[in-house]
């Protein structure tokens, strides 16, 4: 039996053509996964079927009914529920009161909150989602809140579940969980649109794949039938190699150091412990370790957003005394943010103000404080077709870019600048498969170019791949230090756990 | 009565109209709408409630011709801020601009005066007047032997709100609308609708302020009201962190503040009563600044606090 269908869904933007002509069936009680890269229109096309966007063309039959969703009070109605990439949570709110919203058990006028919760607790043991109906939503991890965001969709008898992205946020532990929750609603008759460019987890999850490009669909393929080569090749139109190639370069001075740091964090934990080494010109120096294990201490402490209690820093051989971003970014510093949104650009400002930032003031981008409009201009048309950010306009806000086509943007500016050093900090953090092919490409340009790299990253796969030397973080303490050639990834898996130390090696 | 009965009469008395106007915040922002407009809505209803009473010779007209005014110049703040999503700084600003010259201008234009209005029937006089004579002479609960209708209200409306935002339907999904409008919009919840309902709720409430400081204590309008008290509700609302209960507890402070700048004129001695009036009248509005400096940092409104809202798509 159909649960979904979508017929010649077109979805224009002001921009693009998110949308174009997309046709799927999805059957009932199977869980069907959706991959494309950043901006291939899957979320677009959900959010069509969940009412939050109105197509320009095309229709949607639900369960064999055609039907119009106007908003996302149609969609619940007709039992489709969906759990958004940014979860639709009221943090001060309790699991309960998040659950109910919109549909409050009620005696009168007032709001029944104990039967709400019972409602709740049945709810969540009738699915085996375990929650604690009367915590605050702000004090649960990100998995839990997951599990309230599919509980909240279940309790309106949704049978069709929108996940959108749904394992972005989870650690790998809690994306095994989620998947045991996924296979059991399946067993239950739920059927589950699964959204994602996460080819691994596609493989292990999914009965049936569709991939998208580009607002189109490339075709539906059954998990058995394909594999993840297969289906990268889809999603990108090329074959993809995310192996790396060795490029060895010969190293030269240090380009920057820190010798004996040791950090408080903002809760005031010793988050990084008499930490020392060296990033020579040439070489990719790759950071390993489980998040939250003195990563960020180290970031902040290298920008001057949190102040070592001890230890030193150095640009080239030169100490450094007073920490600023301006500072170390006018001694050769750049530095691709963990954070793309909140740290990395300007979202509201236009591409090219971002492209500018941080040498706005220089010539030829302004004189006596004046900016020369046609100098940035020719600047940044330059560095967008340079790095390959599309749409290749500079007068489009940054927030209405994709998330690989924003790294992009932040890839042309921090190349631009002046630099020895570059500070990578988790370079690839949820970008497709095409934009991660890119990042890793400058990367080893920017070796190629006698730059140092210290690369910060949670994938193993990543470090291992591209890194010159590696140093694994646990505790924050380098708890080994190894070069790629000579060690596995169960070796540094191991120290990334705390099981095992190894000595440095020796220069 | 003894002076403790007579300061904390007098200090309810000074709290209600701050407390109006604050609960009026605390009802607009928890559903995700600034309202910085308080002190001319204040205004507004002050001497459309004088006029009313003036016109029928009744208070009860007066308090529904403010009432009145109070459902206009909130719908006209909701048009702008929840139909239009418009700034709402920039609403609520207009509004306050608008209320200082067109009411100094209607005030000339139909009593023929400036400053004042001619008296009119009030709450606050004698007949008007709450008394409950055999409490008169015990203590505390003296105080509350002969107040105001308005106070009372005041009063009961702390717990009415309180009721309503954190024990009924309504109340919830007010408050979800001030927090994540995009998540109860995806519940099915009419945000606009919440947001216009919370918006003129609030105005009705800040004009009960209003009037609270004309027609409700004294018999007519002075053309200074309301001195700014709708920013101390303003403050009293951050204080009290958007609760009902706190912003009483914050506008009694501040009322405190004005009953303790009496004494303090009333009895100062020797340097003390050399110091200017201005400077004990000017207290209230320090202790303002001073509480707003100690707390605001840390106070944290709902999330979606003047965030206009759209649909997108």
């Amino acid at each position: 039996m159909e649960a979904l269908a979508v017929k010649n869904i077109v979805k224009k933007f002001p921009n693009v053509l998110a949308n174009d002509n997309v046709s799927l069936s999805i059957e009932k009680g199977e869980i069907f996964a959706i991959v494309g890269e950043n901006g291939a229109g899957k979320s677009t096309l959900m959010k069509i079927v969940y009412g939050l966007y109105t197509p320009n063309s095309g229709e949607i039959f639900v369960f064999g009914n055609k039907e119009d969703i106007k908003n996302s009070h149609d969609a619940i109605k007709l039992k489709i529920g969906m759990v958004h990439q940014e979860f639709m949570l009221i943090p001060r709110f309790t699991v309960t009161e998040n659950i109910v919203l919109g549909d409050e058990p009620k005696k009168g006028v007032v709001f029944d909150y104990k039967r709400a919760v019972l409602e709740v607790k049945e709810l969540s043991e009738k699915f085996g989602l375990k929650i604690n109906p009367t915590e605050k939503v702000e004090n649960l991890s990100v998995g839990i809140q997951q599990r309230v965001e599919i509980l909240k969709i279940l309790r309106r008898g949704a049978e069709i579940l929108i996940l959108d992205e749904p394992t972005a946020v989870l650690t790998p532990q809690e994306t095994e969980e989620l998947f045991k929750t996924l296979n059991a609603l399946k067993q239950n008759g739920k059927t589950i649109i699964f959204i994602s460019h996460k080819l691994g987890e596609v493989m292990e999850i999914a009965d049936r794949v569709a991939v998208m490009r580009r607002g189109k669909v490339q075709g539906v393929v059954n998990k058995p039938d394909t594999s993840e080569k297969e289906l990268a090749k889809m999603m990108v139109g090329r074959d993809v190699v995310l192996e790396v190639p060795q490029v060895k370069v010969e190293k030269g001075k240090v380009v920057f150091s820190v010798s004996g740091l040791t950090v408080k964090n903002t809760r005031g934990i010793i988050g990084l412990k008499n930490v020392s080494f060296e990033v020579y010109s040439g070489e990719i120096v790759g950071i390993a370790g489980v998040e939250g294990n003195g990563q960020a201490e180290l970031v902040n402490a290298i920008l001057g957003f949190l102040k070592p209690i001890n230890g030193k820093i150095y640009m080239g051989m030169e100490e450094m005394k007073f920490i600023t971003p301006y500072n170390m970014r006018t001694r050769g510093m750049s530095y691709i943010t963990e954070d793309r949104k909140r740290r990395g650009l300007v979202l509201p400002f236009k591409a090219r103000e971002n492209v500018i930032m941080g040498q706005h003031s220089l010539y030829p981008f302004s004189n006596k404080g004046i900016l020369n409009n046609q100098a940035i201009d020719e600047f940044v048309t330059k560095k967008l077709e340079e790095f390959d950010v599309r749409p290749p306009n500079g007068y489009i806000k940054a927030e209405s870019f994709s998330g690989g086509n924003q790294q992009k943007i932040i890839l042309a500016r921090e190349m631009s600048m002046k630099h020895s050093f570059l500070l990578a900090s988790q370079p690839t953090r949820g970008l497709d498969v095409g934009a991660t092919e890119f990042v890793y490409k400058i990367l080893v340009e920017e070796k190629k170019k006698s730059k140092g790299v210290l690369l910060i990253s949670l994938e193993l796969s990543e470090i291992m791949g591209l890194s010159d030397r590696i140093l694994v973080l646990y505790g924050g303490e380098i708890v080994g230090e190894v070069m790629p050639s000579e060690t596995t990834e169960e070796e540094i898996g191991l120290m990334m756990l705390g099981l095992k130390r190894k000595e440095r090696v020796e220069q | 009565m003894n002076i403790l009965n007579q300061s904390l009469a007098q200090m309810l008395d000074f709290a209600a109209p701050i407390l109006f106007a604050a609960l009026g915040g605390v009802i607009t922002e928890n559903g995700g709408v600034v309202n910085i407009a308080l002190d001319g809505i204040m205004r507004f209803a002050a001497f459309f409630g004088v006029w009313g009473a003036s016109v029928s010779k009744s208070p009860w007209v007066g308090l529904l011709w403010g009432i009145g005014i109070g459902i206009l110049v909130g719908a006209f703040h909701a048009y702008i801020t929840v139909k239009w999503a418009g700034n709402q700084i920039v609403s609520g600003v207009a509004i306050n601009v608008v209320a200082v010259g067109i009411i100094t201008y209607f005030l000339e234009l139909i009593f023929k005066t400036t400053g004042y209005s001619p008296t009119v029937p009030y709450f606050g006089s004698a007949v008007n007047r709450i008394s409950i004579p055999f409490i008169s002479n015990i203590p505390i609960l003296g105080a509350f032997s002969n107040l105001t209708i308005f106070v009372w209200l005041s009063l009961f409306l702390v717990f009415g709100l309180n009721f309503l935002l954190y024990r009924t339907v309504l109340g919830l999904r007010i408050r979800s609308v001030g927090e994540n409008p995009i998540a109860a919009e995806t519940l099915g919840i009419n945000v606009f609708k919440v947001k216009w309902f919370s918006t003129i709720a609030g105005a009705v409430l800040a004009a009960l302020g209003g009037m609270a400081l004309s027609i409700g204590s004294l018999s007519s309008f002075t053309n200074s009201m309301p001195a700014g008290k709708g920013f101390i509700a303003l403050a009293a609302m951050i204080f009290g962190r958007w609760t009902p209960f706190g912003a009483m507890w914050a506008s009694f402070l501040f009322a405190s503040a004005q009953v303790l700048q009496f004494i303090l004129q009333a009895t100062a001695k020797g340097i003390a009563s050399k110091i200017p009036v201005g400077f004990y009248l000017s207290l209230p509005y320090f202790l303002t600044i001073g509480a707003l400096i100690g707390v605001v940092g840390k106070a944290v409104g709902p999330a979606a606090d003047g965030v206009p809202y759209k649909k997108e798509g």
